[in-house]
């Protein structure tokens, strides 16, 4: 029983018909794991996301090749609610809580796999105690919240929907450090007491190799690295391109006329 | 007096009309154009129940009700279910074609002569007097409360209720709503049923009260103005809209001439687009989605 929890493989997304976001992303996240997906604006992270959690048909995208295989279940090209009934629930980058629902509605509308009327009411109050902030807010209306309030709330009411594997598309976008810093304890303890595994998309390497166990690096579509906290951290194009320090060999400042792009080593799946 | 009764009379109409015109727009954007025609099929039903239970009025009504909620759901899973994420448009399209279809097997079945569903049940329609010297026939009354019941019941249901809430949250983020855990086709099945529902109320009770023809869906056109006057998201702007239309349209009939009736809704709406196009409860952001 070492499969993971998750396992994409190979797949690919096209947007109406033709534009082919994502090639060949291959990935794992094991039970109780946090996994990081790096990259910068446009690389495909939030596309192999919304691929895992599935799309409308408003969408108009499909997943055209490879397979997505949560639990032993096939998940690609399935409807979204039904994916979130298996235990995969994603929390989007923009529009993430419903604006004119208050704090406690957000929190009662979603589905809960599995739970009776009866038991709704003690896992309500659990979710609750890792956000007390937002039991002070019960009757504020969702989109007056601030972002920080916010990212809470759409983390919260994705727990409602009972997961065992959480997708954060951009946890720290727009917030301020502080913000972020408290975050991320709260999915660290969100993780180890509700065993829940993460799958985590960032752009800032900083805060993502600072929980991730293990991270993949994505550019134009495709994964380009990948490597537990360590290698990565210690990689020297992550260093450069993403942690924003010079080269390691010698720490000095550098014209930008002297960063080598073509020396960077890139290893593509398919 | 009696004045005040037609405007109660007529708002209660419009209004019982217009929350199903309501109710779609606002879990899925989408305007149900054959609304009208749904409305008419659910009096028809009445005419079709009473043949099959002749001599219990009761059961036929029933009987006709609950297959009206039941064809909104059909409608729904047949029909508009494939259009689901996708375009609005193409939906408000499907509608219209939904609308000529209906009103084309009306004629087939039922012909195009106007009935009465009171008198094939074999119920009257006795008239009241109510202090002030203002008359009210007994379905109008009828009519009046059911309206009342059932804008009460749906303020309850979406205000309290759980698929009410997750009805509220479609309607404001169906992507989102999906990612939760949400069935859309539930929750638009269930709009299109309890709209379907409180339309065919109305068929049914302005039928029993004054008998029904094919020209029946015009009514519900009329109600439209009172919808979109209140501001088409909103259930209590559909009520105010509806009282209104209903006053401008029955004051104007008294004073100034009565061949006005079905100008005077489309009037105010003129006025209502110029003024606020939003309507005087809508969300003002709506506007780029239509």
């Amino acid at each position: 029983m070492n499969a993971p929890l998750l396992q994409v493989e190979q797949i690919e997304v096209v947007y109406k018909r033709v534009i082919t976001a994502v090639q060949g992303v291959t990935l794992a996240v094991p039970q109780g794991q946090i996994v990081a997906l790096l990259g910068t604006n446009g690389a495909g992270k939030s596309t192999t996301l919304r691929a895992i959690s599935g799309f409308l048909g408003l969408d108009d995208a499909v997943v055209t090749e490879g397979s997505i295989t949560f639990d032993g279940a096939a998940l690609q090209n399935r409807p979204p609610h039904e994916i979130a009934g298996r235990g995969v629930v994603l929390v989007p980058e923009r529009e993430k809580v419903f604006p004119n629902l208050t704090v406690a509605e957000n929190l009662a509308a979603p589905v809960a796999r599995g739970t009776k009327a009866r038991d709704r009411r003690p896992h309500e109050e659990h979710i609750y105690h890792f956000f007390p902030r937002l039991a002070e807010l019960r009757d504020r209306t969702g989109g007056l919240l601030s972002g920080g309030e916010r990212q809470m709330l759409a983390i919260a009411s994705a727990l409602m929907c009972r997961p065992k594997l959480l997708l954060i598309d951009e946890l720290s976008l727009g917030l301020a450090p502080v913000v972020v810093g408290d975050l991320v304890r709260r999915l660290c303890a969100i993780r180890d007491e509700l065993g829940i595994a993460i799958l985590l998309v960032e752009q800032s390497a900083a805060v993502a190799l600072e929980i991730a166990d293990y991270a993949y690096v994505m550019e134009n579509g495709r994964i380009v690295l990948d490597g537990d906290r360590q290698r990565l951290k210690g990689h020297k194009d992550v260093q450069e391109f993403y942690l924003g320090k010079g080269s390691a060999e010698d720490g000095a400042r550098r014209s930008y006329r002297d960063i080598k792009q073509y020396r960077r080593s890139r290893r593509w799946y398919g | 007096m009696q004045l005040l009764i037609n405007i109660v009379v007529l708002a209660s109409i419009y209004a019982l009309i217009a929350c199903g015109y309501v109710l779609i727009y606002r879990v899925s954007r989408v305007l149900n154009l054959a609304h009208g025609e749904l409305m008419m099929f659910g009096a028809y039903l009445v005419l079709a129940c009473s043949s099959l239970f002749a001599g219990h009025p009761v059961m036929a009504l029933c009987a006709a009700v609950i297959l009206s909620l039941v064809t909104g759901a059909l409608v729904y899973i047949f029909l508009m279910r494939k259009m689901t994420g996708e375009m609005v448009l193409a939906a408000i399209l499907t509608t219209v074609a939904l609308g000529i279809l209906v009103r084309g097997v009306v004629v087939l079945v039922w012909s195009s002569q106007q009935q009465y569903p009171a008198q094939a049940l074999g119920i009257s329609n006795p008239t009241f007097t109510l202090p002030g010297d203002g008359h009210i026939s007994l379905w109008s009354l009828v009519l009046v409360l059911t309206n009342l019941a059932a804008y009460g019941a749906l303020f309850g249901f979406l205000r309290f209720g759980r698929w009410g809430m997750r009805m509220r949250a479609a309607g404001q983020n169906p992507l989102l709503a999906a990612q939760r855990g949400i069935n859309l086709h539930g929750v638009y099945a269930l709009a299109w049923s309890l709209s379907t529902l409180t339309g065919a109320l109305a068929g049914i009770l302005m039928a029993l009260d004054s008998g029904v023809t094919g020209s029946m869906p015009v009514i519900a056109l009329k109600a439209f103005p009172a919808a979109l006057v209140g501001g088409l998201d909103s259930l209590g702007g559909a009520l105010i809209g509806a009282l209104i239309v209903a006053g401008a349209e029955v004051l104007l009939i008294y004073y100034v001439d009565p061949l006005l009736s079905d100008v005077v809704p489309f009037l105010v709406l003129v006025a209502m687009l110029f003024v606020r196009p939003w309507g005087l409860f809508g969300t003002r952001e709506e506007l780029d989605r239509v």
